[in-house]
């Protein structure tokens, strides 16, 4: 698996025993189809069911499949951030395990690569998924990170994308981040494409989504944001934050000296809210402080976009 | 937690082993006693042979810490009669925690046992806890007495404790107060041990990737009706549980609690000036007087600083995030 176009295809499981054969089977005749070096990495995030048992069993049969087993469920994130550190391939592609991902678009997210991305996003234009739980809290989200960040994707939350590995390798997962790959490999300085591809109901087990997710989303975006748009000078961003609380303040202040005289139990209250804003304005700054410290004594940076070395394997 | 410690790589090859290959053996037991402890010859005695009539070979490690002259006596006695037994005397009053942490560093086994310095469980059931963390290829077996014989008050405790905890965390682990686990090598390497954290082991373990199963073994009749909490160890015991939902909450998603935390906050002051805002346009009123203004600027105020304390936190674990594996693998790929 040295060359530099070999593939590694990374699918994580959990409890998608009946999935695993048709899975294998669709894969394989792609990649055989297109003449690469090829693995499949299945990591198997703490499966209770026979999904690792069926997996070792087709890696006895056909090398090109190889199993990851995590010790027990640590979410999507962590199986596919696993998955990026173990694969070997040049290019890596990651897909869901549910089968709702065509194997057969694989071809089309690697023709993205070879125009010169680094990371391509699959974008389900017909989603075959229940509206009001998936695809509107879906959408929203899409267009607010749009709103939110420089990236232009329309479906972040596809898992069939393909990476350059050297990309992906060192891109932060964490979390529940996996849903921000593309904006945390556009923080590594990666270039970011997008290709239609297919999606399919679900035909076995059930999904392990739901609505009440969309909060924390909400939050991880703003966390996003913030490492996009501020991670590199937070000082900058913070002392901006903190400017609107000073700007109160100086108003209350000013009502206060200006009635002070006519209204003397007002100012009590006055006076203390322009201490509270006061107080805010420097606490936010003080936050700057501390977040530049952290940021300038790190090995990672955010935004070091120099890092990304074209090219390289 | 030891989360800085985390490596991909499993961890059969976590820690080159110094030791000489002629001194290993298969389970190392550690012993914390304080003050109040069973006969330590005894706990020994009926340790050992249990684990010699099942083939284990072993070490015992005795770590005292404000132990009785006695406790040293009967442990010295011990290691002059056999020769895999080692006694670790604590300068000072470290805890249980810390003793753990010392012995597990001094232990040779590829499995290590703690037990408690009296004897919680029936002995016979030790080497059943062990085959089983061998089967089950998980890393951590933690004993569950049941049935449980105990004074009404001890069990109402202890039922508060254990509803607090799963309260707090989420853990259904149903007996955190018996000391007896068998862990692998890694699981001990891998957990970071300080405070009163002991007493949560399975979730410290789990926490930091491991994976724990909880087993039910027959209580001894020593260990029945025996008082073990004093009224004094509750503020403790809280305390601890907060450390841990602390833990819990926070060291993955810190905006995921501050952001809910901070947001609210500034939901309700902005409610709270909204209304006076309104107030004031309407003409029912000066509002500058009225000390609502000041409870809804200083929830603005927390709100705004809660989040930011998330954010920051955000901003700690993206620059860490590299060294910090969220993930542990049971066997390495082929």
């Amino acid at each position: 698996m040295s060359q530099a176009r070999s593939l590694s295809i990374v699918v994580p499981v959990y409890n998608e025993a009946e999935n695993i054969q048709p899975m294998y089977e669709e894969i394989r005749v792609t990649c055989q189809a297109l003449a690469r070096d090829w693995e499949l990495l299945f990591v198997d995030d703490g499966s209770a069911d026979r999904t690792a048992a069926l997996v070792r069993e087709l890696a006895r049969r056909d090398p090109h499949v190889r199993l990851v087993r995590l010790k027990r469920n640590y979410g999507q994130t962590a199986a596919m951030a696993a998955g990026f550190d173990l694969c070997r391939g040049a290019i890596v592609v990651s897909l869901d395990g549910d089968l709702q991902n065509d194997p057969a678009d694989i071809p089309r997210l690697l023709a993205g690569l070879d125009e010169g991305y680094d990371v391509v996003c699959g974008w389900r234009r017909r989603r075959q998924d229940p509206f009001w739980s998936r695809r509107l809290p879906s959408r929203i989200a899409n267009w607010l990170v749009e709103r939110l960040t420089d990236v232009h994707v329309h479906d972040l939350g596809c898992s069939l994308k393909a990476y350059r590995a050297s990309v992906i390798k060192d891109v932060a997962l964490y979390g529940q981040l996996h849903r921000f790959i593309p904006v945390m490999s556009w923080l590594q300085g990666a270039r970011v494409g997008e290709v239609e591809v297919n999606h399919r109901p679900r035909r076995f087990g059930r999904s392990k989504y739901g609505l009440r997710r969309a909060w924390r989303v909400l939050l991880d975006m703003i966390t996003v944001k913030m490492l996009t748009a501020f991670a590199s000078r937070p000082v900058a961003w913070f002392a901006l934050l903190s400017l609107p609380s000073f700007v109160c303040a100086l108003i209350a202040a000013a009502t206060m000296a200006s009635s002070a005289d006519r209204h003397p139990h007002t100012s009590l209250v006055i006076s203390s809210v322009a201490l509270l804003f006061s107080m805010v304005g420097t606490h936010l700054l003080a936050i700057g402080v501390l977040s530049e410290l952290f940021v300038g004594t790190a090995h990672r940076r955010p935004r070091d976009r120099h890092v990304h070395i074209e090219g390289s394997p | 937690m030891s989360a800085g410690h985390r490596s991909p790589t499993p961890e059969s090859s976590a820690r080159p082993r110094t030791a000489d290959p002629g001194s290993s053996v298969d389970v190392s037991v550690v012993v914390f006693a304080s003050e109040a402890h069973d006969d330590l010859r005894d706990l020994y005695r009926q340790h050992a042979t249990v684990l010699d009539l099942h083939g284990f070979s072993h070490e015992f490690i005795f770590v005292l810490s404000g132990a009785s002259r006695d406790a040293i006596e009967a442990v010295k006695e011990l290691r002059t009669a056999f020769l895999a037994v080692t006694l670790i005397t604590l300068a000072g009053p470290f805890g249980e925690a810390a003793a753990l942490s010392v012995a597990f560093r001094a232990a040779k086994g590829s499995i290590i046992v703690t037990l408690p310095d009296h004897i919680q469980i029936d002995c016979s059931e030790l080497p059943g806890m062990i085959e089983l963390l061998l089967r089950e290829g998980c890393d951590v077996v933690v004993a569950h007495r049941h049935p449980r014989r105990d004074s009404a008050l001890n069990r109402m405790q202890s039922t508060i404790f254990h509803w607090l905890t799963r309260l707090l965390t989420g853990a259904t682990y149903r007996d955190l107060g018996c000391g007896v686990r068998v862990l692998r090598r890694q699981a001990a390497d891998g957990i970071n041990l300080y405070g009163g954290l002991h007493r949560f082991f399975p979730l410290v373990a789990h926490l930091a990737g491991f994976r724990v199963v909880e087993t039910p073994v027959r209580q001894s009749e020593s260990d029945a009706g025996r008082r073990r909490y004093g009224p004094g160890v509750y503020l403790k015991r809280v305390l601890d549980i907060l450390t841990l939902f602390f833990l819990f909450r926070f060291t993955k998603t810190p905006l995921h609690f501050f952001g809910s935390l901070g947001l609210t906050t500034i939901a309700a002051g902005a409610v709270i000036t909204g209304y006076l805002g309104v107030y004031r346009l309407l003409h029912f009123g000066p509002i500058a007087d009225r000390p609502l203004l000041i409870l809804g600027i200083f929830l603005i105020a927390l709100g705004a600083q809660l989040f930011s304390i998330g954010l920051l936190g955000e901003l700690i674990i993206f620059t860490h995030a590299r060294d910090d594996k969220d993930y542990r693998l049971q066997d390495l790929p082929e």
